[in-house]
């Protein structure tokens, strides 16, 4: 009887034991599945924010609390694009336009920029936002410089192709901005708020008013490598600012 | 998760470095300090002798105060932080050989949290992560965490030490893209499973006693390295910054300008304080530095400063790829050996400028 009893414990501990041991192994496929998923989701989601922000979201949830930072901004933006949009068809519209869109990223990356937004023809990018960068003004001077280059050679290959030529205008203030997760519980993005933003958006449409492509705060020109080629532009009048804006023209680097 | 899929993921080039000759005694050296093994970076860093000393000794895991196994994790997680391919085969393959199963490694890599591993050392890990990335850098509030969790002041110093000697071999190894060590590759041999626990021993790190200062311990970097007082560790890295700054590959004014880069651009005022003593004693004034560090270029550089200053900035954060062919770039400007001299002093000084947030706790 003791050795039937034996024998029957035996079996049902072994029995336990497989059934413990296909459980974790089934926890476990689920496991790597659950992460591999998250993984793949975590790649997906750093297309719509900074991979820094990815990775503090998945560390400690949405932060509702901001930071202040100095941070340069580069607002840019395409000039004559309505007249542009009612003369081409939707689909070579749009395909100029991702042309466009997709080389000043990797002009903005290169410096060491983030491009954090676009807003219809625009782009907004930052420097110095995601990771602390005592040289951004003239991170993102070199990429306006670059970015002229890039619609150059892209103007090209359109013209090549039949297709219109671009110009753009380009603004670059510095200065505290308020950074964070913004938005409603159903739509967020990672963005910059402040005085410093609306102000570099006037420079850049200051751009039409002296007929130039980059122009450059006194703030940027004070912080920036004077080796920048600079010109002063007359103080001008901007929408919701209560002095004249002063500028400069950025022509170019007199550096290697 | 398998190692190749994982090395598979981080951008790695082919390395154009060729093999040397180096002389016996250094491979001699190279012996001792890593088990017997001669690693393939001991034939291409041939051509300047202290980076290949430097890249062994932080392979001689001496540690007093932190538990020494920490010093695997901590060196496989600041591996994968860094996206270094040669790094994270060959601390995976060594935390294998040690014992860790690869489910154990993969959750690990997946997640530290979510590792099988004590809260005390949890807490070390994610402190030498955040020290490695340094953004921000770790501050007084992350060395109280450290401590309500068990480790005293020297073993904190060890932990900064462990996770920022690993910043100095994930930028040589992937500046260069040097080519995985035979290592990942036998390490699932059936025969080498079998002898595992015996390679083990060798691989094992085991507490070391305290150690005095080294002496002397001038200037530059001696305030970090008098931070590690009591830990075999200040000798490693007084070894290292001495051999870098005797070398005679690249002037002394070009390496201390490298370091005070790298403290700009890390925040670390202790580095940048450090190298600008050391630029004042060679000659170069302080509006020249303020100059230089303001817009990393100046005429008063010469032509190897004007290639190296730049590029200082770049090993601080970056993209494989992108540094790996910027490093390649330096060629048409500078000797192979002063590549070489070059990338490893911008190495050491992030290893200096993150391993200074001891200064502020110690």
């Amino acid at each position: 009887v003791l050795t039937l009893l034996l024998v029957v414990a035996l079996a049902a501990a072994a029995l336990v034991a497989w059934r413990t041991g296909e459980r974790n192994a089934d926890l476990a496929r689920r496991l790597g599945h659950a992460s591999g998923e998250l993984e793949a989701l975590q790649h997906a989601f750093a297309r719509f924010a900074p991979h820094e922000v990815v990775e503090r979201i998945i560390a400690d949830g949405i932060a509702t609390d901001a930071e202040t930072k100095d941070v340069t901004i580069l607002f840019a933006d395409l000039k004559s694009f309505t007249a542009l949009a009612e003369h081409l068809d939707p689909a070579r519209l749009v395909e100029l336009l991702n042309g466009y869109f997709e080389r000043m990223n990797q002009v903005v990356a290169a410096h060491r920029g983030y491009l954090a937004k676009f807003i219809g023809d625009g782009l907004l990018a930052l420097f110095g936002a995601l990771e602390p960068n005592p040289w951004q003004t003239n991170d993102a001077l070199h990429a306006a410089l670059a970015m002229r280059a890039a619609i150059a050679e892209y103007n090209r290959e359109l013209a090549a192709r039949g297709l219109p030529e671009i110009a753009a205008g380009i603004g670059i203030h510095c200065g505290p901005v308020v950074t964070g997760v913004l938005g409603t519980s159903a739509l967020k993005e990672y963005g910059v708020i402040g005085r410093t933003v609306n102000v570099a958006a006037r420079i850049e449409e200051m751009t039409r008013v002296h007929d130039t492509d980059v122009l450059v705060s006194d703030a940027v020109r004070t912080r920036c490598d004077s080796r920048f080629r600079m010109r002063p532009m007359p103080p001008a009048e901007a929408k919701g600012l209560p002095e004249p804006l002063v500028t400069f023209a950025v022509d170019g680097f007199d550096g290697g | 998760m398998s190692i190749d899929g994982s090395a598979a993921s981080m951008e790695w080039r082919e390395c154009w470095l060729a093999e040397g000759d180096p002389p016996p005694d250094l491979v001699a050296q190279v012996k001792q300090a890593t088990g017997g093994m001669v690693p393939t970076w001991t034939y291409r860093l041939a051509p300047v002798p202290w980076v290949v000393r430097a890249l062994a000794g932080t392979n001689q895991a001496r540690f007093a105060a932190m538990p020494p196994e920490l010093f695997g994790l901590i060196a496989f997680v600041v591996s994968q932080d860094n996206s270094c391919r040669y790094c994270y085969g060959a601390t995976r393959a060594i935390l294998k050989i040690t014992g860790y199963a690869d489910d154990v490694i993969d959750r690990i890599e997946r997640d530290v949290q979510l590792a099988d591993v004590s809260l005390a050392s949890l807490t070390a890990l994610r402190f030498a992560r955040k020290l490695s990335q340094a953004n921000p850098r770790p501050d007084a509030a992350d060395l109280a965490t450290l401590v309500s969790v068990g480790f005293s002041q020297p073993a904190i110093a060890e932990i900064a030490y462990a996770a920022a000697i690993m910043c100095f071999a994930n930028r040589l190894s992937t500046l260069f893209a040097l080519p995985p060590e035979a290592i990942v590759r036998w390490v699932d041999n059936p025969i080498v499973r079998l002898l595992r626990p015996l390679i083990a021993r060798k691989f094992r790190d085991k507490p070391f006693p305290s150690a005095s200062l080294p002496a002397p311990n001038d200037p530059p970097c001696d305030a970090v390295i008098a931070g590690l007082a009591g830990s075999p560790a200040a000798h490693v890295v007084r070894g290292a910054v001495d051999d870098a700054l005797a070398s005679p590959v690249l002037p002394l004014r070009t390496k201390l300008l490298v370091f005070a880069v790298v403290g700009r651009a890390l925040g670390c005022a202790h580095t940048e304080r450090d190298a600008r003593s050391g630029l004042a004693r060679a000659g170069l004034g302080p509006s020249e530095v303020d100059e230089i560090l303001a817009n990393l270029g100046s005429p008063a550089l010469d032509a190897r400063e004007q290639a190296l200053v730049p590029f200082a900035r770049e090993t601080v954060r970056y993209r494989n790829g992108v540094i790996q062919e910027r490093t390649r770039a330096l060629v048409d400007r500078l000797s192979i050996a002063e590549v070489i001299e070059g990338v490893a002093v911008a190495s050491l000084a992030n290893t200096i400028a993150r391993l200074s947030v001891i200064l502020d706790a110690c």
